[in-house]
């Protein structure tokens, strides 16, 4: 077992762990750091492959992609909020309409 | 490549642990210092492979910036975010999909073919990542711009819009200040 395999490995455990836990959580912060485990494990496996492939670009599409997970979070973390003035124990099932 | 492959298993066990322990976490704030954790593993991971300039975005960017912010979202929640507790249908489906996704992934991995070793490893300086970052991905590296102040403009009306009305709708007159009116 080389490096390469253990890292795509465990980048395909990462993103597993954090669709399992996207599904597990009804509280919407948690669902956001799921969510942010998978894009974790995503931008491993660029940076893996600017690695192996020796592309400066992949690597600046990893930086990209942290500046987009960062809008991500501010915009999620905006709306839990909006939940949570709701109710004291929200619950992003219940959060079924969507109204302008 | 192999010489790093102590190293890099340390950080893979420290990064997986951490996204259990992220997942696994009763209480949102005990999940947002896993995730710190976790974000740390993958800097030094970053670090590991060469990508220098993405560990030091890592640390910055992640570490000291979303997982600050999750903080101060937990600590304005009420009740410090009690979760109700998952129900069985929720674990089954967390179950389901976890082997899902790791059997689709693992076969796909068997499928392919995993990327050789390099032969010749590429320019991955800061200066070679700075280059394309302001060459090739210019479009991309400046709409990023526009994308965090829409999203911090977002952020705002999306709080700002479920704000309670103030309880006195009532318009208070102002009543003219005594040394401007005049007296005939």
């Amino acid at each position: 077992m080389n490096s390469e395999v253990l890292i795509v490995a465990t980048s395909a455990g990462l993103f597993a762990i954090g669709g399992a836990g996207a599904l597990l959580h009804r509280h919407p912060v948690s669902l956001l750091m799921a969510i942010e485990v998978m894009l974790n494990a995503a931008n491993l496996l660029i940076v893996l492959g600017a690695r192996v492939h020796g592309g400066a670009d992949a690597e600046a599409t990893a930086l990209v992609v942290l500046v987009l997970a960062a809008a991500e979070a501010v915009i999620g973390l905006a709306l839990a909020l909006a939940l949570f003035r709701r109710r004291a124990v929200p619950d992003v099932d219940q959060a079924a309409e969507l109204r302008g | 490549m192999d010489a790093l492959f102590v190293p890099l298993a340390v950080g893979c066990v420290v990064a997986l642990a951490s996204a259990l322990g992220v997942v696994l976490a009763r209480r949102p704030v005990y999940a947002a210092v896993f995730l710190l954790v976790h974000s740390l593993s993958l800097a030094a991971l970053y670090g590991l492979l060469s990508a220098a300039i993405v560990a030091v975005g890592q640390v910055i960017i992640y570490s000291g910036a979303i997982v600050v912010l999750f903080l101060f979202v937990v600590t304005l929640l009420p009740s410090g975010g009690a979760e109700t507790r998952a129900t069985g249908g929720r674990i089954g489906a967390a179950c389901v999909a976890l082997a899902a996704v790791l059997v689709a992934l693992a076969a796909a991995l068997a499928a392919g073919a995993l990327p050789t070793p390099p032969t010749t490893v590429g320019d991955l300086s800061v200066n070679a990542v700075g280059t394309t970052l302001f060459g090739s991905l210019l479009v991309a590296f400046e709409l990023t711009a526009p994308l965090l102040l829409v999203a911090i403009v977002g952020a705002v009306v999306i709080w700002r819009r479920h704000e309670p009305r103030p309880r006195t709708t009532t318009t208070v007159k102002i009543s003219e200040p005594r040394s401007l009116v005049m007296h005939r």
